[in-house]
C-alpha cells in the first residue's frame, strides 16, 4: 500500500487587512508498488513514421520501440500504432474488439516482429494518432485503472490543422497520460508542449536519434513504477474565498487553474495523472477576506485524492498579526518556486520572441532568466541559457544574444524551461528526512 | 527547596502508601488492588497534566482535620472504601465543538470548519455551565489574549431559592499552565464547598477563626493545593491564579476572594454592593485616598497582592457577607468584565440593561461576556450569575443536603501500586 505525506511551506502571518496566502505545499508518495497495482494498467508507444524520419531515425525508432515493449511488465496491456498523416494499429493486429492485448513473451516477440516491419511514408498527422490511441483504450472498456502513451515525432503537424489537432488532445483530457518525444529539430516545441501539458506527460527533445533507446527505456520504467494509477489534487478554501491559482512547481512548472473539477461549492478536483515513489510540489494561492487581527483560519485545504479517497492532507493557515516582523517574511520555498515559475516564463517569452525576430525582447528576456536561473540555483537552465546568450553580467542579467545558436539548443532550452530544482537549502527548521 | 523531583516516583518505606494523591487518608489495600484510588471529600484532584503523579504534602490544617474526621466518621459515605474499589476510575474528557460557531459549518478533524475555516473554538476558550435555571456562567477568551486562563466552577441545587456555589479563578499569565491550575482550583474549591459547607450561616460572625470563615478559607487551600497538583512547581515562573467564591444559599450571600476577582450584589431595588475586596495595589491606593478610576486604570491597576499557587503570600481570603433584602444578582466575574463597569451602580445598570432584554442567567451572562468583547476583549472574561429571589425567604434552611454533586475527577493513579513496592509494572 502506498504511504502519502504532505508539508506546507507558508508564512501564515497577514497584516492586518492582508488578504492574499501563498504556500507550497509537498505531496509524497512511497512505497507506491508498480503500474497495475491498483488496477490494469495499459500502454501505447506511438511511433512516428512518417517519410521525413528516414532510414536513420526510423532504425533508431524501431530500437527504441522494442526496448520499451521490453520494460513494459508483464500482464500490462499494451498496443503499438504507426502514425503518418492517419493512424494504424501497428499490434495487436485485431480486426475487431479489444484493441490491446496483454503483455507476454509470445506478444512481446509479435509486437517487436510487427515493429520491425514498420518504414518511414508519408506524412504527419499527430491529432489522429492521439485519436486512435484514444480508440484503442476505450476498446477495453472500464478494465483500464491506468492508462499511459509515449509519443514520438519528428515533425511538425502538417498535415491537419491545428483545430484538428486541437480537438483530438481535448477529447484525451482526463482519458490518458502522454509523454512526448521530439527527435531532431524539425518538430516544433510549442505544439508538441499543447500535447504533454494536457495530458499531463513531460516533454523533451531526443538530439540525436542514438539516444532514442535509453529514453524510451527510461519513460517506460518511469511508467511501470507508477503504482498510485490516477490521483487528484483536492483543494477546499473557504466560503468567500477566491482561490487565485493552483500550480505545480515541481518536478515542473504546470498550471493547473483552470483544469479544476467543481467537487462541490468550496472544493475542486485538479487531475495529477499517475503517481510512483516521488515527490511533487504545488503552489496555492488563496485570497481570503481580511479579518482581525488576532484570529486564526484555514485558507486551504490541500489533500491527495486517490480513488476518491483522500489520502493526505496539507492544511493552509491564515493568522493576522500586527507583528511585522512575522508578517513581513516571504517563505523560502514560496519565493523560490515563484522565481522559478517566472524563470519558466521569461525563456519561453524570450525564446518566442527571438523566433519572431523581435531581438531587444529575446536580450532582455532571456536575461531575465539568466539572473532568475542564477538566483534560485537552476543549475541546468543556467547551462542551457548559456548555450544560447553570452552571460555578461548574470547578477543585473545582462546578455547578448549569440550569433550562431544550434537549433537543438535552443528546442532543448524551450523544452527544459519548465523544470524547475528544489530550493538550495531547505528551511533550517526542517531537517532533511 | 526540596531535591526531590515531583515527576519520579520516590521510594518509600513500605508502609506508606506510594504516590499517594489523596491528602485525607491512605489508600485501602482494596484501592491499591484495583489500581485506582478515589480522591476523598470531594477534592477535584488532577484535572489536567501528567499522568505520573506527585508526591503530595497536605496542608497541615487539612490534614490535621481529615485525620480527625477520619477517626471520628469511619464510615462516613464520602470516605468509605469500601465503594470506591468497585468504582471505575473517572476522566476528564475535553469534548470537542462539534459545529462553527461563526457559520454553522461543520468542524472538521482538523477542527477547521468546513464552510468558513474558522478554526473551531477549544472548550477551554469558552465554555459555559448552568446548573440549574437560576445559575449560570460563561467562560471566554476574550479577543486579546491567546489562551483563556480564565477559570469557572459552579453548582446549585435545583430550584432558585436554594443554594449555589460560584467560583472564578482568573490565571495570572506569564506561566506555562496558569489555565491548567486556574481551572483546577475552581473545581476544588466548588469541590469543596458543595460538598463540606454548613449553609446556615451566622453573617454576623465572619471574623478570623468563625465558623463561616474557616469553612471558606479550607476551600481556599484546597483551591491552592490543586494549583500546586496541577502545575509544574518547578517551573521558574510558577502557575497562580486569583479566588472568587460566590455562595448563596436562599437570602444569605457570601463573598470570599484572592486577587481582583469579584463578588457583586445587584438588587433590582437598591443600590448594587461591591461585596469582595480586592488584593491588589489599585486598591491600596483607592485605601490611601486615589479616586477608584484612576487607580484601577493606573499603571498598577491590575498588580494582584494576593494569589493562589506556590509563591503565594499568604491564602487568607477577603470574606463578607449580605442579606439579600430582594430580588437580585449575585455576579462573580473577572476583570475581563469589570475593567468595563468597575463601579457597581454601573455594573447594576449594565445587568439591569441585558436582563431587561432576557433574563435567563446563561443568556444574561453569554450578553455580559459578548458586550466585555464589544468593549475590546483585553482581557479574558469570566461571568457567573446567580438569581437572588424573596420567594427563598419560604425555604427552610435545614441540615445540608447531597446536592446531586458530580465533578468530573480524574485521579490520578494511572498505575497499578505494586504492593511490595514503588517499581509499578509498565
Amino acid at each position: 500500500m502506498a504511504l502519502f505525506s504532505t508539508e506546507v511551506y507558508q508564512n501564515e502571518h497577514l497584516p492586518d487587512g492582508g488578504t492574499d496566502v501563498n504556500a507550497i505545499v509537498r505531496i509524497g508518495v512511497q512505497d507506491a508498488g508498480a503500474a497495475g497495482s491498483d488496477g490494469a494498467a495499459g500502454e501505447i508507444i506511438i511511433i512516428d513514421c512518417s517519410g521525413s524520419m528516414g532510414q536513420r531515425s526510423m532504425m533508431a525508432a524501431r530500437q527504441a520501440a522494442m526496448v520499451a515493449l521490453d520494460n513494459i511488465l508483464d500482464g500490462t496491456y499494451f498496443a503499438v500504432v504507426s502514425g503518418t498523416h492517419e493512424a494504424y494499429l501497428a499490434y495487436p493486429i485485431v480486426q475487431s474488439g479489444p484493441g490491446m492485448v496483454q503483455m507476454t513473451p509470445r506478444t512481446r516477440r509479435e509486437a517487436k516482429d510487427a515493429i520491425s516491419r514498420l518504414v518511414a511514408d508519408g506524412g504527419t498527422a499527430i491529432g489522429r494518432w492521439l485519436a486512435l490511441a484514444l480508440a484503442l483504450f476505450n476498446s477495453m472498456g472500464g478494465r483500464l485503472a491506468q492508462k499511459h502513451a509515449l509519443l514520438l515525432t519528428d515533425g511538425a503537424d502538417e498535415h491537419e490543422t491545428p483545430e484538428q489537432l486541437d480537438a483530438a488532445i481535448r477529447a484525451c483530457i482526463g482519458q490518458f497520460q502522454c509523454d512526448c518525444r521530439g527527435v531532431g529539430t524539425y518538430w516544433v516545441v510549442s505544439e508538441v508542449r499543447k500535447i504533454s501539458r494536457a495530458l499531463m506527460g513531460t516533454l523533451d527533445i531526443i538530439p540525436e536519434p542514438s539516444m532514442m533507446a535509453a529514453e524510451f527505456a527510461r519513460i517506460m520504467q518511469t511508467a511501470m513504477n507508477r503504482g498510485v494509477s490516477s490521483a487528484n489534487l483536492r483543494v477546499w478554501v473557504p466560503q468567500g474565498a477566491q482561490l487565485l491559482f493552483v500550480r505545480q512547481v515541481s518536478p515542473t512548472v504546470e498550471d493547473l487553474t483552470n483544469q479544476g473539477q467543481p467537487v462541490n461549492p468550496l472544493t475542486a478536483d485538479f487531475p495529477t495523472g499517475a503517481w510512483g515513489d516521488e515527490e511533487r510540489d504545488y503552489h496555492v494561492s488563496v485570497r481570503l477576506p481580511a479579518k482581525a487581527v488576532g484570529q486564526e483560519q484555514l485558507a486551504a485545504r490541500v489533500q491527495l485524492v486517490v480513488a476518491d479517497q483522500p489520502r493526505t492532507q496539507g492544511m493552509v493557515k491564515a493568522v493576522w498579526s500586527n507583528d511585522d516582523n512575522l508578517t513581513a517574511q516571504i517563505n523560502n520555498e514560496v519565493a523560490h518556486y515563484t522565481g522559478q515559475t517566472e524563470l519558466a516564463a521569461a525563456i519561453q517569452e524570450g525564446l518566442a520572441a527571438k523566433q519572431s525576430g523581435d531581438l531587444s525582447t529575446a536580450t532582455s528576456k532571456l536575461g531575465r532568466a539568466v539572473q532568475l536561473a542564477t538566483e534560485t540555483g537552476n543549475r541546468e537552465a543556467t547551462a542551457k541559457l548559456r548555450k544560447v546568450v553570452d552571460v555578461v553580467d548574470p547578477g543585473s542579467g545582462t546578455v547578448r544574444l549569440k550569433r550562431n545558436v544550434s537549433k537543438a539548443d535552443e528546442m532543448a532550452l524551450d523544452t527544459a524551461s519548465t523544470k524547475t530544482t528544489r530550493t538550495r537549502q531547505p528551511g533550517a527548521e526542517q531537517p532533511e528526512e | 527547596m526540596s531535591d526531590q523531583s515531583t515527576s519520579q516516583p520516590v521510594p518509600e518505606p513500605a508502609a506508606a502508601p506510594i504516590e499517594s494523591t489523596t491528602w485525607a487518608q491512605p489508600p485501602a489495600a482494596s484501592d491499591r488492588a484495583a489500581g485506582w484510588v478515589q480522591p476523598t471529600a470531594g477534592t477535584a484532584r488532577r484535572l489536567y497534566g501528567s499522568t505520573e503523579a506527585k508526591q503530595w504534602q497536605p496542608s497541615p490544617v487539612l490534614a490535621a482535620r481529615a485525620e480527625r474526621e477520619a477517626a471520628a466518621a469511619p464510615v462516613a459515605g464520602a470516605q468509605a472504601p469500601g465503594p470506591a474499589a468497585n468504582l471505575a476510575p473517572v476522566r476528564t474528557f475535553t469534548p470537542t465543538v462539534q459545529s462553527c460557531p461563526r457559520c454553522g459549518g461543520s468542524i472538521d478533524f482538523d477542527g477547521y470548519c468546513e464552510t468558513c475555516g474558522a478554526k473551531a473554538p477549544s472548550v477551554r476558550e469558552h465554555f459555559e455551565e448552568s446548573p440549574a435555571n437560576w445559575v449560570a456562567g460563561v467562560c471566554d477568551r476574550g479577543i486579546r489574549h491567546p489562551r483563556n486562563e480564565d477559570a469557572l466552577a459552579l453548582d446549585s441545587t435545583p430550584d432558585i431559592g436554594g443554594r449555589a456555589v460560584l467560583v472564578v479563578c482568573d490565571g495570572v499569565s506569564m506561566s506555562a499552565d496558569s489555565d491548567v491550575a486556574s481551572l483546577a482550583a475552581a473545581r476544588a474549591a466548588v469541590g469543596y464547598l458543595a460538598s463540606r459547607a454548613d449553609w446556615n450561616w451566622d453573617l454576623a460572625a465572619l471574623e478570623p477563626g468563625s465558623v463561616t470563615r474557616r469553612l471558606l478559607t479550607d476551600a481556599a487551600q484546597v483551591a491552592n493545593a490543586a494549583v500546586l497538583d496541577n502545575s509544574d512547581l518547578f517551573e521558574a515562573s510558577p502557575a497562580s491564579c486569583t479566588l472568587a467564591m460566590g455562595l448563596v444559599s436562599g437570602r444569605r450571600l457570601l463573598a470570599a476572594t484572592l486577587g481582583d476577582s469579584r463578588v457583586y450584589w445587584l438588587p433590582d431595588d437598591g443600590a448594587a454592593l461591591l461585596l469582595s475586596t480586592d488584593d491588589s495595589v489599585a486598591q491600596e491606593q483607592i485605601r490611601a485616598g486615589m479616586e477608584r478610576e484612576a487607580a484601577e486604570t493606573g499603571i498598577h491597576g491590575h498588580v494582584i497582592t494576593k494569589w493562589l499557587g506556590r509563591d503565594a503570600p499568604e491564602i487568607d481570603p477577603n470574606v463578607a457577607g449580605a442579606l439579600a433584602e430582594g430580588p437580585g444578582w449575585l455576579l462573580v466575574c473577572s476583570d475581563g468584565l469589570w475593567n468595563y463597569a468597575s463601579d457597581p451602580a454601573l455594573m447594576s445598570r449594565l445587568v439591569s440593561h441585558f436582563s431587561g432584554v432576557d433574563a435567563d442567567p446563561l443568556r444574561l451572562a453569554r450578553a455580559l461576556v459578548g458586550w466585555a468583547n464589544e468593549q475590546g476583549g483585553h482581557d479574558n472574561i469570566t461571568v457567573a450569575l446567580a438569581r437572588v429571589d424573596r420567594s427563598a425567604d419560604a425555604t427552610p434552611l435545614g441540615p445540608p443536603e447531597p446536592l446531586g454533586y458530580e465533578i468530573d475527577i480524574p485521579t490520578a493513579r494511572t498505575r497499578p501500586v505494586a504492593s511490595g513496592g514503588p517499581n509499578p509494572t509498565g
